[in-house]
């Protein structure tokens, strides 16, 4: 029983120190990468972050566990890329109603673009020319405020841009957007 | 003899040129611009082999180990393709884009909504932004003294806006668009009658508003690359861009331009 109890208070320990670093950003991106979270919470760190998303779970909240890679690949390629370099979030595990999101500082047609711009990009393989996806923004929201928002998306991370300039599908969208469901949805919508 | 080696050399010349073209359409579809079965593969590898034999400078044996090496990253990307429709990602992009024309912009949010599970994340104190805060601290004249400026300076209070400044603003009344087209054209009409054209003769108007206003739409048009502005010493100069890219250039740097009342 005092065993027990002792592997319970160090296992908390262990708890904080991952909330920590997942919730609290240190550098350019939010979360933190597998091999700190293994350096700083030992081998069985995937328990830990299991028992942290257990408790998180019950506040709407989820640990999410993206991979990083280069923007010059495909949707595809990063799937069957080994080895690939790890980080965890911790992000929404339900939704957000349209005037949450307006209260989190997001305008409906900036979420409106996002998710046209998401869609289309998928429905290219993740890439596409700048060009074109402005030109597919600027028939509903006017060729300046689409360039606007396009610059807006790359500077938030949820789209990147190459030398080329050909924009893909960025970090932020692969943390947070649940890519099968948006296009399911999408292709349900009765016009 | 002379007709063998003419023959050589058209073929010669024709095999480059094919060559180029295939090593074009390759990247054009690297780049998205074509789905990546636009391209033949097999004719290509054929017109490699039916040319091969021409090739006999250290530059043609390298234009046809590029050209390999561009169609094999067509194949790697049909391959890609061929995946990506396998899966449940895949739609056509025509059937999105008018997908997105069709939907309002608010069902269009809530589709998003539905999927989306953004990122949760604290801000907190580092040693960098209590080092900038010390700084601030610092420099920070006592409040005595900066009540002292604030007397010398005439304000006015807050008052509602009339619908002339609304327009005037550039709120209410013509495109937004509409405007930067319209003053991009008198630009144009402009330099082309009278070569680089002066920035404050071209901005300044009587009224001081209408000049802020000019000075205003003109930043968007440098900003997006629709005209450039050349600073030579004291003077400044605009001049239309031919080919405007739209985008603002990720190096591009800010140039403030003050605009005095009294001028």
């Amino acid at each position: 029983m005092q065993d027990k109890e002792v592997a319970q208070s160090f296992y908390s320990d262990k708890l904080k120190r991952a909330i920590h670093l997942l919730l609290f950003r240190r550098g350019k991106m939010p979360g933190a990468k597998e091999w700190e979270l293994k350096e700083k919470l030992g081998k069985n760190f995937e328990q830990v972050i299991e028992q942290l998303n257990q408790l998180l779970s019950e506040l709407d909240l989820e640990i999410k566990k993206v991979k990083e890679s280069s923007s010059m690949e495909t949707m595809q390629e990063r799937e069957i890329r080994p080895g690939d370099m790890t980080r965890y979030f911790i992000t929404l595990k339900g939704s957000l109603g349209l005037k949450e999101a307006k209260m989190i500082g997001w305008r409906i047609d900036n979420l409106a673009a996002l998710a046209a711009s998401i869609a289309y990009l998928l429905s290219k393989q993740g890439k596409a020319p700048r060009d074109d996806l402005e030109r597919l923004l600027s028939n509903k929201f006017g060729k300046w405020k689409a360039v606007t928002l396009v610059d807006v998306f790359l500077r938030t991370g949820y789209l990147e841009e190459d030398d080329a300039g050909v924009t893909s599908i960025g970090w932020r969208t692969q943390s947070e957007v649940d890519l099968k469901a948006l296009m399911t949805k999408m292709a349900e919508v009765k016009l | 003899m002379s007709e063998k080696k003419k023959v050589k050399r058209s073929s010669h010349a024709s095999g480059r040129r094919e060559l180029k073209e295939i090593v074009e359409t390759c990247e054009a579809i690297s780049e998205r611009k074509f789905n990546p079965f636009f391209l033949d593969v097999r004719l290509g590898v054929d017109t490699l082999r039916q040319y091969f034999h021409f090739w006999e400078t250290f530059a043609d044996h390298c234009l046809d180990v590029h050209t390999l090496n561009r169609l094999s990253e067509v194949v790697r990307l049909q391959n890609t393709q061929l995946k990506f429709q396998s899966s449940m990602l895949y739609a056509d992009p025509e059937f999105i884009a008018r997908k997105v024309d069709r939907m309002s912009e608010k069902r269009l949010a809530e589709v998003f909504l539905q999927s989306w599970h953004p990122l949760s994340e604290r801000e907190q104190l580092t040693e960098q932004t209590l080092s900038n805060a010390i700084d601030y601290w610092n420099a920070l004249l006592p409040i005595s003294a900066r009540w002292k400026r604030r007397e010398h300076i005439d304000s006015k209070q807050p008052s509602s806006a009339s619908n002339d400044t609304l327009i005037g603003l550039g709120i209410r009344g013509e495109e937004f668009d509409q405007q930067l087209a319209k003053l991009l054209d008198e630009l144009r009409d402009v330099y082309k009658s009278s070569g680089d054209v002066d920035y404050w003769s071209f901005v300044r108007r009587p009224e001081y508003q209408e000049t802020v206003h000019r000075a205003y739409l003109v930043s968007f048009l440098v900003t997006y690359d629709y005209v450039k502005l050349h600073v030579h010493e004291a003077e400044l100069s605009l001049v239309p861009t031919d080919q405007p890219s739209g985008k603002a250039r990720p190096s591009a740097a800010s140039f403030p331009i003050p605009i005095p009342r009294s001028d």
